[in-house]
């Protein structure tokens, strides 16, 4: 089941619907988010950054278990947290913090296992890319930069590398409001949108800019096409221009170079933008607390869920869990696995006083199921193999010829004592015959 | 054959046929070898299973039914005899009853049959063959009763009653064949009936780990009741018990180590290894089994004339199965002490430490060499296990592992265990992605390039082009920094007078090369796009001189010749198909440049497919379909993406009859311009070529081509354009000549004809309906404009950095901020400094439009 959940930055808690039938689930409580601050964790559960009042000096992250509204785990690091991300495995949390610190946890233990300086200025967006295995943040300051986490953990290398990203892009003038990266591994193209009201394409295989599109407002979320056609971008006065990335595009048109064309609904400021693949459906959130559900062929709006109140920020489609989409009746069967309370919080600090956590990783086993299969049959063959090899031509042949020898060894045995016996008997009769005489002889 | 009314007739024919009758002596031959045919008989018609899908007739079960009652009290008779033989056939087919039979019956009578099996196996029996059928057959029996969670209470209980039975096997039978069948119930106890082990879990542990720790058994037997040990944690399914059973065998390990690597290794590698195991301040958990390993275990007294290595190995095998079983609950995993045991076994070579040296006789230090190769197997597989138990959890220590496996690569000699260190880096490759291919080409690339490099198995005809770069070349890493045609040169230049010395000891096995070619190929499609700069024209230069030599000797057959071993026969065709996959790879991978050996790789792919009925054809097919794309690559939109322009309802009610309404418009179009599609995709093709046309004489031709074109409405435009691009062209072009000399001259062919081609096809397309296909079907777009696009898709790269230029402008319009400007002309500079062609040309293409649209407004 694809879920569709939302969330504000007023508080009115996180908004779920299903996708398909626009049937609205739980609400989950509380929850004030910054841009970008909330997450699905592996779809085991979800987390959400706290901001309640932007100039504090602290903030917090909660969880959500999918089948509770209450916020069951709550963190505190350092330092207020905006963006927050996790890989798709849902193993490591990211999180920027407003110094410019970069925070990556370990969700199965909570513990900070590094924390790096990324930029001068807050960070305000964090992806992670299609194999997780690079990390790409912008920051208040407008850059843009992308981190291998294998570098981020070789402390050997790090020493002899001059910087720790693997490419920095500088061209944004001012703040970063979103980043997403394209299909293709290292050949993927990132799409960064800035409040200097431009989005820049970037080429991640050669780590420089490829496109530049300025837009006649400042775009607050970026979303691409699955196919890389287009890519969409929602806009402060409302609208969502489509912008060509492998689309060819007329220079004649309304809105600038590169824009295609637009979704537009005269509505308030788009803020955050999703795509479903299936269907191609493009949600979009507003600031007048609505999500519309476009169909990007015939750009209508098919549905619109609508939160109770405050400006939505982020939205996410989710799938669920299939023990979690089906009835809820089954609950205690999916409980295991995915128990959200034995979630540990986030720590705050790395200094983890207990050394012996340091050499040990906490993991789920991979789920392979390894049943035993039925054996008799194999093992008649088996033995019969056996059997045969004891009584097989072969070693019958040597045993036939063990016999034969045995046989005439018998019968030069037997031919012996015959003559052995023949000599007895012969001694014998001639004794009788010649004592039978001296018998009579005497008796005589 | 399908009628079900033969079924009970024959059935009572095999009965009267093959079952050897109560009072008759048994006759091996007659019967016994027969076995496997009486059960394949029942097996494929199903006679036991007494139900049909296609017949309710009653007669028909009724008849079935008594012929399954004689059968079984057939078997009963021959169970309860006397004779052993008799006994165990009668036992054997018990077993495969337990498997064929229906629901019902297994259910009314498993426990009957589940005890006068259970008789067999304990004391009074005497042949083997009958104990270690009995257990399987109880196995048999029990995966049976697995999947009727129904009677699952009453399974249990006994299931618990087998265990006993068992632990005396295990513990006081002398023969090995009895244990392994001991093993195999046990281990179905153990995955099927975790309930029941419960309570005898430490006198299991023990029973096995005294096995285990005697060493002194066949490597299959240790397998066999290690995989149960390492199983039976699940027994009791909670965090603690796998991890303390981990940790006994750790520790296990470390101390047959440390007697095993005394002299070799110093004093101080084996304390750290105790230190990682051991928390300080924590107590040592009880030994594995009970047993202090060292003093219970038999080669203890022995040890300088054995090594433990059966028991070392069974114990780390043990560490596998623990890491990549499924387990209940998640648990905790000591990665570090892991890592520490695998790097310290791969760290020990046999060679001594100077400060042993008087310590060691040379009979010792042979002993240990000669038990090394397993040892070291032993580690890899346990590192092949960790990566695959840890998934993506491995991050933190992933530096590391790759430390050790790259430090372990300059050493490592023996062909399995580089073929072993390949499949690791392929999987850490896979697994992590391309943050870690950019770390790990250098290393990958070193080593496949010697192996790949060095003669080999079978490709052994020696033609000097063939072996020029054999020779193992420490130069080779600064090399292909160099140029890029140079290091081909230089090759073959050098090979001339080593030819001879072909010695045996750099000759790679194939496999190790099959191994080296499967790791390049993912190396280039993971980590190709990114930083590989350096690497990539070496690489795809040793990808298609291998696939060609491998290719030079005729197709390798699998099938034709009876008399090798299969692996040999094999080993050829899996070399050619790997030498293949890696050149597809080789093409496919993101490139600035159009692959340098495309047409020679396209001749062996098409040769290959002509080998029909062969896995190889089967590949050189797919190879070409996927080639296809790379040469007539295609951005394509969604479907009718702009069908729908300019409608503007709400609710999809609407929708629908409007976008079809639309559709069939644009079929419509689209038919009426079918010739103009046509024409407009080979005008996408003839893009592509154009990235790598960078000629001035062209963009002139062209030029002159377009301007003087009829009907051209915009001609003002197109006029404006030319009269600059000329200049910007010339100091493009220059700047090209200084970079790429190298690859100059094979480009220069190539223009003229395709520049011809270009004016053709705007001759055709210059008719109105075809231009707005091409512009992604704005219908009403303008064909002077698509006549001003092409021309400028000719020298689009020159024209990137105008891009931000023009931005300028507009930013001037829009009262942007200079800064902008500023980065907008530094980063021309930049772009056009770097001299390489666009891999990205859809949509740096559209850039020129901008040129004459802004010039236009």
């Amino acid at each position: 089941m694809n879920v569709v959940i939302a969330s504000s930055s007023i508080d009115g808690g996180i908004g779920c619907w299903d996708l398909q039938t626009g049937a609205e689930q739980l609400r989950y409580k509380t929850c004030v988010s910054p841009p970008h601050g909330l997450a699905s964790i592996g779809c085991r559960f979800l987390a959400c950054s706290q901001l309640r009042d932007p100039s504090a000096t602290s903030g917090h992250v909660l969880y959500w278990s999918w089948s509770k509204p209450q916020a069951l785990v709550k963190s505190f690091p350092a330092e207020p947290i905006k963006p927050l991300a996790a890989n798709t495995e849902g193993s490591y949390i990211v999180g920027g913090g407003s110094s410019g610190d970069i925070y990556f946890w370990e969700v199965a233990t909570g513990r900070l296992l590094k924390k790096w300086h990324a930029h001068y200025r807050a960070v305000t967006c964090l992806v992670f890319s299609e194999d997780d295995s690079l990390l790409i943040s912008g920051s208040e300051d407008g850059c843009v930069r992308v981190w291998s986490l294998f570098m981020i953990f070789d402390d050997v290398r790090q020493q002899q590398a001059s910087h720790l990203y693997e490419y920095s892009f500088t061209e944004h003038t001012l703040r970063v409001t979103d980043i997403v990266m394209g299909y293709g591994g290292g050949n993927a193209v990132i799409v960064s949108a800035s409040e200097d009201r431009t989005c820049k394409v970037w080429s991640l295989s050669r780590g420089r800019l490829l496109r530049n599109v300025l837009f006649p407002s400042i775009i607050d979320a970026i979303t691409i096409d699955p196919g890389e056609h287009v890519f969409y971008a929602g806009s402060r006065d409302g609208k969502i221009y489509i912008a060509a990335l492998n689309a060819e595009s007329s220079p004649t048109n309304n809105y600038g170079l590169h824009i295609i064309g637009s979704l537009t609904d005269q509505s308030k400021p788009v803020t955050c933008l999703a795509y479903s693949a299936e269907g191609n459906l493009l949600l979009s959130g507003s600031e007048d607390g609505m999500i519309r559900v476009w169909d990007v062929k015939t750009k209508n709006i098919i549905r619109m869920f609508r939160r109770s109140k405050g400006p939505v920020n982020n939205i996410l489609i989710v799938k669920l869990p299939y023990s979690l989409s089906r009835a809820e009746s089954k609950v205690q069967a999916s409980s295991r696995r995915h128990e959200i309370s034995l979630q540990p919080p986030l720590e705050k600090y790395a200094n983890s006083s207990d050394e012996d956590l340091d050499n040990k990783a906490i993991i789920t086993l991979p789920d392979m199921i390894d049943l035993p299969s039925y054996l008799s049959s194999q093992l008649i063959n088996d033995h019969i193999k056996q059997l045969q090899q004891q009584g097989s031509s072969a070693a019958a042949e040597m045993e036939v010829k063990r016999l034969k020898h045995d046989g005439q060894r018998s019968m030069e045995m037997f031919q012996q004592l015959k003559k052995v016996y023949d000599n007895l008997q012969e001694f014998c009769v001639n004794e009788l015959l010649n004592g039978q005489p001296m018998e009579g002889s005497k008796g005589n | 054959m399908y009628d079900v009314g033969l079924k009970p007739p024959m059935l009572r024919n095999l009965i009267r046929q093959h079952l050897p009758s109560g009072n008759h002596p048994l006759n091996l031959n007659a019967s016994c070898f027969e076995l496997p045919k009486l059960v394949s008989i029942l097996q494929t018609h199903r006679l036991l299973s007494e139900s049909d899908s296609h017949s309710v007739d009653p007669k028909l079960i009724n008849a079935w039914k008594s012929a399954v009652d004689d059968w079984l009290s057939c078997l009963l008779s021959l169970l309860s005899s006397d004779m052993s033989d008799k006994c165990w056939v009668g036992i054997c087919l018990l077993g495969v009853t337990c498997q064929e039979c229906s629901n019902q019956r297994f259910l009314t009578s498993y426990s009957v049959w589940l005890d006068k099996l259970l008789s067999h196996i304990q004391p009074p029996s005497d042949s083997q063959l009958v104990k270690i059928a009995s257990c399987t057959s109880l196995s048999d029996l029990l995966t049976r009763l697995a999947r009727f969670p129904e009677v699952k209470k009453d399974a249990n209980s006994l299931a618990g009653k087998l265990i006993q039975p068992v632990l005396k096997l295990l513990n006081e039978d002398k023969v090995e064949a009895v244990w392994e069948g001991a093993a195999s119930l046990l281990y179905a106890l153990i995955t099927l009936f975790p309930a029941s082990i419960h309570h005898s879990y430490d006198k299991v542990e023990a029973a096995i780990a005294s096995k285990i720790l005697s060493g002194i058994y066949s490597d299959i037997t240790l397998k066999k009741i290690g995989y149960c040990l390492a199983l039976l944690p699940k027994s009791k399914g909670d965090k603690d018990s796998w991890s303390l059973m981990m940790q006994k065998f750790l520790i296990s390990i470390n101390d047959h180590l440390n007697e095993a690597f005394q002299g070799v290794e110093e004093e101080a590698k084996s304390n750290e290894a105790r230190r990682l195991l051991v928390t300080p301040g924590k107590d040592l958990p009880p030994p594995l089994g009970g047993h202090t390993s060292l003093e219970g275990g038999s080669f203890n007294g022995t040890s300088s004339e054995r090594l433990p290595t059966a028991t070392i190995s069974t114990l780390i095998f043990c560490c596998c199965k623990m890491l990549t079983s499924s387990y209940p609950v998640q648990v905790t995993a000591p990665v570090r002490s892991i890592l520490a045991l695998v790097e310290r076994l791969l760290r020990v070579d046999g060679s001594l430490p100077h400060t042993m040296l008087p310590f060691m006789t040379s009979v010792q230090q042979e002993l240990i060499c000669s038990e090394l190769p397993v040892l070291h197997a032993c580690s890899l597989e346990l590192l092949i296990a960790i990566i695959k138990g840890m998934r993506r959890q491995l991050l933190p220590h992933s530096a590391y592992i790759v430390r050790v496996i790259t430090r372990y690569f300059k050493r490592c000699a023996l062909p399995e265990l580089r073929i072993k260190l390949y499949s690791i880096v392929r999987m850490l490759l896979l697994s992590m992605g391309v943050g870690m291919a950019i770390y790990l080409a250098p290393d990958v690339i070193d080593n496949a390039f010697n192996d790949l490099n060095s003669l080999g198995g079978e490709d052994f005809e020696i033609s000097p082009a063939n072996t020029g770069p054999a020779l193992p070349q420490p130069s080779n890493r600064k090399r292909k920094h160099g140029t890029k045609t140079g290091s081909l040169e230089e090759n073959q230049v050098g090979a001339h007078p080593k030819v001879g010395e072909s010695n045996t000891h750099q000759m790679t096995p194939i496999t190790v090369k099959i191994a080296a070619l499967d790791s390049l190929e993912l190396l280039l499609t993971v980590g190709a796009a990114s930083k590989s700069d350096s690497w990539r024209s070496s690489i795809d230069n040793l990808v298609i001189r291998t696939a060609i030599n491998s290719c030079k000797r005729g197709w390798g057959n699998v099938e034709n010749n009876v008399f090798l071993p299969h692996e040999s026969a094999s080993a050829w065709a899996d070399f050619q198909l790997s030498s293949l996959r890696t050149l597809l790879a080789s093409f496919l991978a993101p490139a600035r440049v159009r692959p340098p050996h495309l047409s020679q790789g396209l001749e062996l792919f098409r040769r290959g497919k002509q080998e029909a009925g062969t896995k190889l054809a089967q590949f050189c097919g797919y190879a070409l379909f996927a080639l296809e794309v790379l040469i007539h690559p295609r951005a394509l939109p969604l479907d009718d993406f702009y069908s729908a322009d300019g409608v503007s309802n709400r609710f999809s009610e609407n929708t629908y009859t409007d976008s079809q309404k639309q559709n069939t418009l644009f079929f419509s179009v689209a038919q009426t311009t079918e010739q103009g599609a046509i024409k407009s995709h080979d005008d996408l093709y003839n893009k592509w070529l154009q990235n790598e046309v960078e000629n001035e004489n062209i963009a002139d031709e062209n030029m002159k081509d377009k301007t003087s074109r009829p009907n051209d409405s915009s001609l003002g435009n197109v006029l404006e354009v030319s009269e600059q691009e000329p200049a910007a062209a010339d100091a493009d072009v220059h700047m090209r000549n200084e970079d790429e000399i190298v690859v100059q001259p094979r480009r220069i062919e190539e223009p003229i004809p395709k520049s011809q081609e270009i004016v053709s096809a705007n001759a055709v397309t210059s008719p109105p309906a075809v231009g707005t296909n091409l512009e992604g079907g704005e219908i009403e777009s303008q064909t002077a404009l698509s006549a001003c696009d092409r021309l400028n898709d000719t020298d689009h790269d020159m024209l990137s950095g105008v891009d931000k230029v023009d931005f300028n402008t507009i930013g001037g319009k829009t009262s942007s901020t200079l800064p902008n400007a500023e980065k907008g002309s530094s980063s021309m500079a930049h772009l056009e400094s770097e001299s390489s062609m666009d891999s990205f040309p859809d949509i740096v293409d559209a850039d020129p439009d901008t040129d004459t649209d802004c010039e236009s407004i």
